[in-house]
């Protein structure tokens, strides 16, 4: 990208009406400033990308484990089931849900991200892109608590209220949807990674 | 409507929306974020104090039927009333940070940190909540496939008890991402 565009394109200066009175000194000398604080804010917006691109990967693995974890045992007998898949459970099939839309925003806002690397100085997509993240946050950690409820009692079972622990039974079927849920986690580590890059970069000097 | 070129130039001057000053925005953003700060915190302390005191003793005893219920059966209840109380004591440590940022409203890294960590904690409510969320769905309807019982038919007052103090929680995770962006709205006014 030619470097040139950030002064030379028509970007309304926010700074320069607060500005004005410190950068009366010399337009001259502030320009590299400016240029300086797009470049910081350009390195900024790659890895908003990169990482956005790293919460894809990890969402969509999310969602497609667990939706492709069942398991059938080898045997059957006349009163137990012996079939486990993430539609016996309204929480798994909310992670799935939850993780699928996720996963589309995450691929919907990358233009906008794209956007930010060219044009550093455009604080309007950066603050939209937060907002957005935000929202997508909370879906993805109520998502991932939920999961991890179930998959704790899937492993441990409760004595006070006799629920039996069916990862014994099931334990192919325990061991993808415990993956699944790991994964769901990283892609909320990776969100309030990009919260905090897009709130970084909203300051303005 | 015109009557023509110079009176259109005028009417244009008279009618420009008198701009707000920058300071008065975010001053009532400050306010506005200390309000609904106590506001997440009172919430999140009900919803620890509602399941916390989560008790229930039938009145009968069988044999093979468990007659007493506590929060402390289930974990995962415990972790919600761990996280609530946490979130509740950090909301009511950051409200000395939010007074500072009505007086001070040009402060920026400040506001930083308390984007950072209210981030954090709000994850840490949420995972919590929709844990118990979970639970309490499990307790009112039960699950066919893995033979877990649905525990509410017996113990009618402890389920309503912890069905009502997720209330307060989700009230809170709402407050809590009205507070991050609106801090990060103020960010980036100035």
């Amino acid at each position: 990208m030619k470097s040139g565009d950030s002064t030379t394109i028509d970007v309304p200066h926010h700074e320069a009406s607060g500005g004005a009175a410190s950068k009366g000194k010399g337009a001259i000398l502030t320009v590299p400033a400016r240029q300086e604080k797009g470049g910081m804010r350009r390195g900024m917006a790659i890895i908003d990308l990169v990482l956005r691109i790293g919460a894809i990967v990890a969402a969509l693995a999310a969602a497609a484990t667990m939706g492709t974890s069942d398991q059938n045992l080898p045997f059957f007998t006349q009163f137990f089931q012996f079939e486990a898949s993430y539609d016996d459970m309204p929480s798994f099939q909310f992670f799935l849900i939850a993780m699928s839309l996720v996963a589309g925003y995450l691929v919907l806002s990358v233009p906008f991200s794209i956007v930010s690397i060219v044009r550093p100085h455009a604080s309007g997509i950066r603050l939209l892109l937060l907002i957005l993240d935000v929202v997508a946050l909370t879906l993805a950690t109520s998502a991932a608590g939920a999961a991890t409820a179930i998959v704790y009692l899937a492993h441990n079972g409760n004595s006070s209220s006799n629920w039996l622990a069916i990862c014994n039974q099931f334990g192919d079927f325990c061991q993808t949807v415990s993956g699944a849920v790991v994964a769901s986690f990283v892609t909320v580590v990776t969100f309030m990674f990009l919260i905090l890059l897009s709130a970084v970069a909203l300051r303005k000097h | 409507m015109k009557a023509g070129g110079a009176v259109d130039a005028t009417d244009k001057e008279a009618s420009k929306p008198i701009p707000i000053p920058k300071v008065r925005v975010s001053r009532v953003l400050s306010v506005l974020d200390l309000t609904l700060r106590v506001v997440a915190a009172l919430g999140t302390l009900a919803s620890a104090i509602a399941m916390g005191t989560s008790r229930e003793t039938l009145p009968f005893a069988a044999q093979f039927v468990r007659f007493r219920a506590r929060y402390k059966d289930l974990p995962t209840l415990t972790f919600f009333v761990i996280a609530n109380s946490i979130v509740c004591v950090y909301l009511v440590l950051s409200l000395p940070l939010s007074v500072v940022h009505i007086i001070w409203t040009a402060a920026k890294n400040s506001r930083i940190v308390l984007i950072i960590s209210d981030t954090v904690m709000m994850g840490l409510l949420t995972a919590g909540a929709s844990a118990a969320a979970a639970i309490v769905y499990l307790a009112h309807y039960g699950n066919s496939s893995t033979n877990w019982f649905a525990f509410c038919r017996q113990f009618n007052s402890f389920c309503e008890r912890i069905s009502g103090s997720l209330i307060g929680s989700f009230v809170a995770i709402t407050v809590l991402v009205l507070l991050i962006i609106m801090s990060s709205v103020a960010i980036s006014r100035r």
